[in-house]
């Protein structure tokens, strides 16, 4: 693969987007996705387009290593996710961190049948993330992969290291989780 | 003249209910989570700026090497 990045013409030239390419076509397919899941794992907008950075420039260096055994967009999640990890590990590393809210929703008694109702979408992000940032990491992570249609439970399992049938039961419990959190939030 | 004053009144009518549409929020429901992170991820567009910088932070980097998985880049 010889044509990822067009040759700049000068020194002055100033980058807008990818050159077009097979890298460019991986990013435009995917990059919505590991943004999204980069954003709601790390909660930071900027944080998450550094993650985002990283791991396509990552999956550059090394997209001679993938051998189709997965899918791109699951080699790609494979990769996020491990970023991610890394860097709330070391930021856990750096604060002492405890999740005070985790008995809010085990204690709940969230109505996980009746729908999620939203008034207002212009704050629905930052009530998405606060109710994600409550969850314990599996159910988030679990949640926001489910979420991408183009993943199915297999897919899921290979990615967080459980049987599919592991993923559905703890589906149920993230999505029961995640309503009563969410309804905090509203 | 009769015709012109209803329908000049069914205009009324219908800028009014146009104007408490916009001022009542609609509410919008999601039966699960996935339904909900779905939606909120297409409204959540990649800033420009993660492209941009990925073109400097390639551009003296060798290119991958390999072009067998051209055939699997749709899967």
């Amino acid at each position: 693969m010889n044509e990822p990045v067009a040759e700049h013409s000068g020194p002055e030239v100033t980058p807008t987007a990818l050159a077009p390419g097979v890298f460019a076509d991986l990013y435009h397919q995917h990059s919505r996705a590991i943004y999204y899941l980069c954003l709601r794992f790390l909660g930071d907008p900027q944080k998450a387009e550094d993650a985002t950075h990283d791991v396509f420039l990552k999956a550059y260096r090394k997209m001679d290593q993938f051998r189709g055994e997965a899918s791109w967009r699951t080699w790609l999640y494979r990769i996020a996710i491990n970023h991610c990890r890394n860097l709330q590990q070391a930021w856990q590393d750096r604060h002492l961190f405890s999740n005070a809210d985790d008995a809010v929703w085990e204690n709940a008694e969230a109505a996980t049948d009746s729908p999620l109702r939203v008034l207002e979408t212009k704050e629905l992000g930052e009530r998405i993330q606060r109710a994600l940032d409550g969850l314990p990491g599996e159910y988030r992570l679990l949640l926001l992969l489910v979420a991408d249609r183009e993943l199915s439970y297999e897919q899921v399992g290979a990615l967080t290291g459980q049987s599919p049938d592991a993923v559905r039961g703890k589906l149920h419990r993230a999505r029961k989780a995640f309503a009563a959190l969410f309804h905090k939030t509203g | 003249m009769k015709h012109q004053a209803k329908f000049v009144s069914e205009q009324k009518q219908q800028a009014r209910a146009a104007e408490q549409q916009s001022l009542e929020p609609a509410a919008r429901e999601f039966a699960s989570a996935e339904e909900l992170l779905r939606f909120d991820a297409a409204q959540t567009p990649v800033p420009g700026a993660v492209a941009e910088r990925l073109e400097r932070s390639t551009a003296d980097l060798p290119p991958p090497a390999g072009r067998w998985w051209r055939r699997l880049f749709k899967r």
